[in-house]
């Protein structure tokens, strides 16, 4: 698959109608991936709770230039039937010429299967397996909710499988697993569970449990797990995490990123954050005279060091102005 | 906002009382609308427009489309002036109850 630009839109509620899937290739996306569908057995969450989203420690006066939020939401599955799914993706080929990614989420591999093969038979031009284990209790059901899901998936559509991991310190062993497995990318990471609350009620802010949460703050974390990734997968890294600039943009393909999926940014600043995104990412190739970002894909990666060969220097000596010692 | 109006703080913590009863949507408190346009591009569910108010102060205000509005709370918190009050929508049933191990799963 080939894209106009690395920059996707992530799944969730700016591709979920047909509308936003048109505005997002007039705003310069190279790709959507729409919002994650789930199967029968997980009909509940095509409904949402009210309110369902919030900005925390966000400063009204300056709006989306704040780099310094979280958005805390619960916002689960797409939120008509299968059907219209189906149908969805249909008229969004129709409609559009930028590739579209259909999204999914199940419990066992036969409804994985479903999912997708309905999705590829939509006319999809690849679909995203939201497969990250760390949401779902028990470690014990990694191997048939992730190693056989994406297994059978691959099996059974013809269509690329990217497989969406949850951040956690066994990304890069998922990352090798989901290769393994057959997978034709990565994408890097989906956001953090979390809980905020109330402290005059005592009780969890809005709907009462846990929430998402992510920011301009999670890139950091996911930077690493990007470039740990990098280094060892020979199939492609979507990244996704905390992108509010074309800076950020340039240092996940620094990194080793093929694609970066936004959302946050435009929820916050709209869409012409892409056009923003976008223009900043021509002048820099300009300013360092490269044709494109392939130039320098994974570039910060081969400086990186290693622990043997970091500069190191002894700490404060035991006579030192804080110490105690004699 | 329970008649209490700190400034710009947007949305409370926890949901409007009547939560469990009826269904909140979004409403635009017109004499604080200062037209600003700023939740407009915010909601992804095309719930609000901005509508021509040749008596208002600032001759056009926001709107919000209750057909459309799906109670997502973010437009509470891209007001400058904290127009946004929530009211219940009496034409919707109650409330879709949900098994407890879809509270347990799940995209968040
Ligand atoms: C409100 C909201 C809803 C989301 N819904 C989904 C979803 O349905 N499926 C999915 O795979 N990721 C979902 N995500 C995760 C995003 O696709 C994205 O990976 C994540 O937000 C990190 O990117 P960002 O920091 O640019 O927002 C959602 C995120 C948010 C904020
Ligand atoms: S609550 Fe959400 S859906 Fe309703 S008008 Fe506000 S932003 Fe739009
Ligand atoms: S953000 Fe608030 S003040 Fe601005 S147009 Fe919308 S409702 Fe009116």
């Amino acid at each position: 698959m080939e894209l106009s630009s690395p920059l996707i839109v992530a799944s969730g509620p700016a591709s979920h109608d047909v509308r936003q899937i048109r505005i997002a290739e007039e705003k310069g996306f190279g790709a959507v991936v729409l919002k994650t569908v789930c199967s029968a057995k997980y009909d509940e969450m095509r409904y949402w709770p009210r309110p369902r989203y919030k900005l925390l420690d966000w400063d009204k006066q300056i709006a989306g230039r704040s780099k310094q939020f979280t958005l805390y939401s619960y916002e689960q599955g797409y939120s008509g039937r299968l059907e219209d799914y189906w149908k969805f993706v249909e008229i969004c080929k129709k409609k559009t010429k930028i590739p579209i990614i259909g999204s999914a989420f199940a419990g066992v591999p036969e409804d994985w299967v479903d999912l997708a093969s309905h999705i590829e038979q939509s006319g999809a031009d690849a679909v995203e397996l939201d497969i990250s284990s760390p949401h779902r209790p028990g470690s014990l059901e990694f191997e048939t909710t992730f190693v056989a899901a994406i297994k059978a998936v691959v099996g059974a559509v013809k269509i690329p499988v990217l497989a969406k991991l949850a951040l956690g310190p066994d990304v890069l062993s998922q990352c090798l697993i989901a290769q393994d497995c057959g997978a034709a990318a990565v994408t890097l990471c989906n956001r953090l569970r979390g809980i905020d609350i109330d402290i005059e009620s005592h009780r969890p802010i809005l709907h009462g449990y846990y929430g998402g949460v992510g920011g301009p703050w999670a890139k950091y974390y996911n930077f690493g797990y990007v470039a740990e990734a990098a280094g060892k997968l020979k199939i492609q890294i979507s990244a996704t995490g905390g992108v509010m600039t074309s800076e950020d943009v340039i240092k996940y393909v620094l990194l080793g990123a093929s694609t970066v999926q936004i959302l946050s940014v435009i929820m916050v600043n709209g869409w012409d954050s892409a056009s923003t995104i976008n223009s900043g990412i021509l002048s820099y190739l300009n300013r360092k005279n490269l044709k494109s970002l392939d130039e320098i894909r994974g570039n910060a990666v081969d400086h990186l060091t290693s622990p043997e060969e970091i500069v190191r220097w002894s700490g404060e000596s035991k006579k030192g102005p804080r110490n105690e010692w004699d | 906002m329970n008649g209490i109006k700190k400034k710009y703080k947007g949305l409370d913590p926890l949901p409007p009382d009547f939560v469990r009863i009826h269904a909140p949507l979004a409403f635009v408190v017109e004499e604080d609308c200062i037209g600003c346009d700023r939740c407009i591009p915010i909601c992804f569910f095309d719930a609000l427009v901005m509508v021509d108010k040749p008596e208002h102060k600032y001759k056009r205000v926001a709107l919000v489309d209750l057909a459309n509005c799906t109670g997502c709370g973010l437009c509470f918190e891209a007001c400058p002036t904290d127009a946004f009050i929530w009211v219940p929508d009496k034409s919707n049933g109650g409330p879709i109850s949900r098994s407890a191990s879809a509270m347990t799963n799940g995209i968040i």
